[in-house]
């Protein structure tokens, strides 16, 4: 993640491009940018913006980073999506990016977290230049495309190419248990646990849902160096 | 129902009324929901599943943690009870799961491997929108009795009030927040058990028991415990040791 957050532009997932053109055409915003996050709320946080549609949409990003605080990193924090129809009603949350938000022209925004349990990669930030909420439709338009995105960024860092976008929705609780096994037995991060997992099912033509089974099972062990 | 019967059931409306006031925790209600089911209905098991908004169902509870249980919520995301309540927003209802294998192929047989034999659906629901159902199951064949069934329907009714809280309940943007926070920090619970698990060598089960039971004995929020052990900040030793908090070491003289 720390390699993806600094690295350039190219080696980006061009999935994401497609992701926030469709986010400004389905919830009918604005403009859309997708930031990815490492560790937010951490003293060695980082955030780095990985696409915008637009100008605003960079500095809404810039704002957020500048400020340590808006609806992406609130929707991180708190693993639900953050909207708001009419942010000057509702922005005296974030006092430092409120003001600045509004003079950007910017009237609502939807904020939609990546992420999957403990792990969260970021937010996909969508503004409007009007107040108004999402309907319901597109509400759900926005969680199917931070799914899309988490898939994207994930693969991205696995270092393959987002060919199979989808399998996210498919995978169960013991796919999450397997992921919390193998963190606490190699000492590293949810994030890597749930890579190492999809890095055997992928190397061993194995659905991952059948992998994850060995692990909680105890038939699997996944070694260090995998 | 005798009297002291309505007596506990008149503390679980409070005691589910009283969890709503500040540091609500969906995740911790729903499983208080389900646990109560079992201990006060003529059920042996109760599980509620909640809708992701993209059509799907997810599991956000159940009154144990046994894989054979939690695979049984899992498999309604195709067919099963719940599905069918969810899709129409009324009560779906099965006395005898043997017959049940045209109906629901997938739900009949993993209900009777986990020896059930019949299962009844209550939507979760306000107005127009159904958001999950409270799912009770019975090991005799002859269904869920309907008392129990009727007050499970109560019990879910506080319980999606509960879950939207006392705002505007028309706003869907609470309602979407609401239930992605219950289904994120459901995999929360998921990633945090595998990492107790791991570290105790106990099964998942055991897992989850000693979370809740640090959760309750400390007096914190299940989601937040959760969270702390999934991200690798958690004392493991401390819950996995029984739910205490080890007093502090005391200097020897």
């Amino acid at each position: 993640m720390r390699a993806l957050v600094t690295a350039n532009d190219d080696g980006l997932p061009p999935a994401l491009t497609r992701i926030c053109g469709l986010a400004v055409s389905e919830l009918v915003v604005t403009g859309a940018g997708v930031t990815l996050m490492h560790r937010p709320g951490t003293p060695d946080a980082q955030q780095r913006l990985a696409r915008a549609t637009d100008a605003v949409a960079v500095g809404l990003e810039d704002l957020q980073l500048t400020v340590g605080e808006g609806p992406g990193l609130s929707a991180v924090t708190a693993g639900a999506p953050v909207l708001v129809p009419d942010l000057a009603v509702a922005g005296a949350r974030w006092p430092a990016f409120t003001p600045g938000a509004l003079a950007l022209g910017v009237a609502a925004v939807f904020a939609f977290p990546l992420q999957l349990g403990v792990i969260g990669l970021g937010s996909l930030d969508c503004h409007r230049a009007a107040t108004g909420s999402l309907s319901p439709p597109q509400a759900v338009d926005g969680l199917v495309l931070a799914e899309l995105a988490f898939e994207s960024v994930l693969d991205e860092i696995a270092g393959r190419p987002p060919e199979d976008l989808g399998w996210i929705s498919d995978i169960h609780a013991e796919v999450h248990q397997a992921s919390g096994m193998v963190s606490n037995q190699l000492g590293i991060s949810m994030r890597e646990a749930l890579l190492r997992i999809r890095a055997h099912a992928y190397a061993h033509d194995l659905p991952l849902a059948t992998v994850a089974r060995q692990i909680v099972d105890r038939q699997l062990l996944l070694g260090a160096q995998e | 129902m005798n009297h002291s019967h309505e007596q506990r059931l008149a503390r679980v409306f409070v005691e589910l009324a009283d969890t709503l006031i500040d540091q609500f925790d969906i995740i911790e209600f729903l499983n208080m929901l389900v646990e109560r089911c079992v201990e006060l209905l003529d059920v042996a098991a109760a599980g509620v599943v909640l809708s992701d908004q993209r059509g799907g169902l997810r599991m956000a509870a159940a009154s144990s943690e046994q894989a054979r249980l939690v695979e049984l919520f899992a498999v309604q995301a195709d067919d099963g009870p719940c599905l069918d309540c969810v899709r129409t927003g009324l009560p779906v209802s099965s006395a005898n799961l043997a017959d049940e294998n045209a109906r629901w192929p997938r739900f009949a047989v993993a209900a009777r491997e986990a020896g059930f034999r019949a299962a009844h659906a209550v939507p979760m629901r306000l107005r127009q929108t159904v958001i999950g159902a409270l799912n009770l199951l019975n090991t005799e064949s002859d269904g869920v009795d309907e008392t129990s069934v009727s007050l499970g329907q109560a019990l879910a009714d506080v319980a999606t009030i509960g879950m939207l809280q006392h705002r505007a309940i028309d706003d869907s943007a609470i309602l979407t927040r609401q239930l992605q926070t219950a289904l994120n920090s459901r995999v929360v619970i998921e990633q945090a058990k595998g990492v107790l698990s791991a570290h105790a060598g106990v099964d998942m089960q055991a897992a989850f028991v000693a979370l809740r039971a640090y959760s309750r004995s400390n007096n914190l929020r299940l989601s937040d415990i959760a969270r702390e052990v999934a991200e690798g900040t958690a004392d493991l030793d401390a819950i996995a040791a029984g739910g205490q908090v080890s007093p502090p070491r005391q200097e020897r003289h």
